[in-house]
């Protein structure tokens, strides 16, 4: 019984912090026509954050705080420099973004070196109720991506600027023409999607090894999970992000997290082709 | 992207390519080393053409091609090795079966893909993305073959016949053989591209429903067209093992795909023999300057893919070969 919850915890904090790295990737997607393979390098820029900080001898949370400052400035510098050339080029932002993502990654190696990095959790407390025991930092984290979850939701379903947001996703021309700068509202966007990876990654890296091949690791899964939810609406990451994560963390009770991956992979790839406008969308 | 323009890029005329495959057959002169260097790059660029037939011509965008070119290399080894049995042990089977198999494979997957309404574009891409991945990962833990140490050991080409054996181990005479091998691929792809196979190409790529509407089946153009891809692939990475004597999991996954997909598209997709260039360029520079560079050399790269992409999305090869003097732009 203890065991079990264990997992499912596990299981829960995974598909929290996947639904964080798919919802920029989401909103960017469906915004902008941008599909963007840097994403994982983004999310991997914000555990190095971390790992940088700890360096200069201040604490966990100082790059905890850090990180989605120094992810969201590299995002907007990226949407100056690259971004906004390619808007609705969607193929093309697949290309140049790769381009990117393995730029990005060198530079750490150049930097940080290959190897990894561990970052040591700030909580080393755990949670006690009988027999069951677990690390409370995990808990922690699952509250704070809760609540940034919920977060980006409030900010895009009920206020302005998410109005605004979601009339330039819907209909851009018609968006521009009513007087919204939808210059303005991409590279907000493009922003706080890239802050939110950020954080994810800097969250993240206690529990997991912090090194330059990280981010594909959550790229793929980020993806399939938009896919399978389907990119239309933003609750489809919800949908997607538990399908994916959550099926993969359950079936490494039996199976060997290789073939778990690989399993999730196949079922994801089964789902999108059947259903191409994902479990939500609607048919067209 | 689309109309007389692409037309235009893609003609390089076919005595212009043949002229710099023949330049080619210069590089023993330069030593060993290089003419073993250029074997490689060689096959490389073969790969490149494959996938330039089928991003470029059919507009199948494919983040998964090294999945052929490893099953071809795999199965190479494997029956060249022995490993099916001693009896089968033969380099013309194993390039057969190499073919054969990656060409099976891609037929499957794509029916799998394009059937009904299709995935297409960045659906595509991230789909194949994932399935190559899941091959690495398979690869990578399939203890008979060799998992993640690969096979090593893999023999060379054996041209012998009527129970004579001429093992192609020398550096010289490989590299004519494979030069002369992918001569013959270039110029079967020129036909395809000219024929009106290869316009039937350019309309489904150009525009699906209308080909469809004119009565193609799209379904089974691109099939087509998938599926010639992945048998040159295979039959690429086939000679790749057998040149370099050693079937690794990197040969079949996410890494070398997406390698193949930055030459061709530096090259530029639509033109054959750009791609083939592209990436013997790549391989060429990484190979004089990659030590001298060391890890800023792959940064570099990831650089100057970006800004190609975004300055040149036809290829700088590509954009270079369509504004030589006297030709019409």
């Amino acid at each position: 019984m203890a065991d079990l919850a264990a997992i499912l915890l596990n299981s829960l904090s995974y598909v929290l912090v996947l639904i964080l790295v798919a919802l920029g990737l989401v909103i960017v997607f469906g915004m902008m026509g941008v599909i963007n393979m840097a994403h994982g390098e983004l999310f991997m820029l914000g555990a190095y954050t971390v790992v940088a900080v700890e360096r200069t001898g201040a604490p966990f949370w100082a790059g905890v705080l850090a990180a989605p400052v120094v992810v969201g400035l590299v995002g907007l510098v990226i949407e100056w420099a690259l971004v906004r050339h390619i808007y609705r080029r969607t193929l093309d932002t697949i290309l140049a973004t790769w381009g990117l993502s393995i730029a990005l990654k060198q530079a750490v190696v150049l930097v940080f070196g290959p190897a990894s990095y561990s970052v040591t959790a700030p909580l080393q407390a755990s949670l006690t109720i009988g027999d069951f025991v677990y690390p409370a930092y995990r808990l922690l984290l699952m509250a704070v991506a809760v609540a940034l979850i919920a977060l980006t939701f409030l900010v895009f379903l009920r206020t302005d600027f998410g109005l605004q947001a979601r009339a330039v996703i819907a209909r851009p021309d018609t968006a521009a023409g009513l007087g919204i700068d939808t210059r303005r509202m991409y590279r907000l966007s493009f922003t706080i999607g890239t802050a939110v990876a950020g954080l994810a990654g800097a969250l993240v890296a206690p529990l997991i090894s912090v090194d330059p091949q990280m981010g594909l690791g959550y790229l793929i899964p980020a993806f399939l999970s938009i896919l399978v939810g389907g990119a239309g609406p933003l609750a489809g990451v919800l949908v997607g992000g538990g399908v994916v994560g959550g099926t993969d963390s359950l079936l490494t009770i039996w199976l060997s997290p290789v073939v778990a991956q690989i399993a999730v992979f196949a079922l994801a790839i089964l789902v999108i082709r059947l259903r191409p406008e994902g479990v939500l969308g609607s048919r067209r | 992207m689309s109309g007389p323009r692409t037309q235009a890029a893609a003609a390089v005329p076919l005595p212009a390519g043949l002229a710099v495959l023949a330049g080619l057959a210069l590089v023993p002169l330069a030593g060993d080393y290089w003419t073993d260097q250029f074997a490689r790059y060689l096959l490389f660029g073969l790969f490149a053409m494959s996938l330039s037939l089928v991003w470029g011509r059919a507009g199948i965008l494919c983040f998964g091609q090294a999945m052929f070119f490893g099953l071809g290399g795999y199965i190479m080894a494997v029956i060249t090795m022995g490993m099916a049995g001693e009896w089968l042990a033969s380099s013309y089977l194993g390039l057969a079966v190499a073919v054969a198999g990656a060409a099976l494979f891609a037929g499957l997957l794509g029916y799998f893909l394009f059937w009904g309404r299709g995935l297409s574009g960045p659906y595509l891409a991230i789909v194949t993305l994932a399935i190559a991945f899941i091959l690495e990962q398979s690869i990578n833990s399939w203890y008979a073959l060799g998992a993640a140490n690969g096979l090593s050991g893999v023999p060379p080409l054996d041209l012998g016949a009527f129970g004579l054996s001429y093992e192609l181990w020398e550096p010289a005479p490989r590299f004519y053989v494979l030069l002369g091998i992918v001569a013959v691929v270039y110029v079967a792809l020129d036909r395809l591209v000219a024929s009106p196979f290869g316009v039937v190409l350019t309309a489904v790529k150009t525009n699906p429903e209308r080909a469809a509407h004119f009565g193609y089946q799209v379904l089974w153009i691109r099939l087509a067209a998938f599926v010639v891809g992945a048998a040159l692939a295979g039959l690429a990475g086939a000679l790749f093992v057998a040149t370099d004597e050693f079937a690794s999991p990197t040969l079949i996954g996410f890494g070398l795909s997406t390698e193949v997909l930055i030459w061709v598209a530096l090259g530029g997709k639509e033109v054959v023999l750009a791609a083939f260039l592209a990436a013997i360029g790549v391989r060429l520079v990484e190979g004089v300057f990659g030590e001298l560079l060391g890890d800023y050399w792959i940064l570099a790269l990831g650089l100057v893919f970006m800004a190609s992409v975004v300055l040149f999305p036809r290829g700088l090869i590509a954009t270079a070969l369509a504004r030589l003097p006297g030709r019409r732009r």
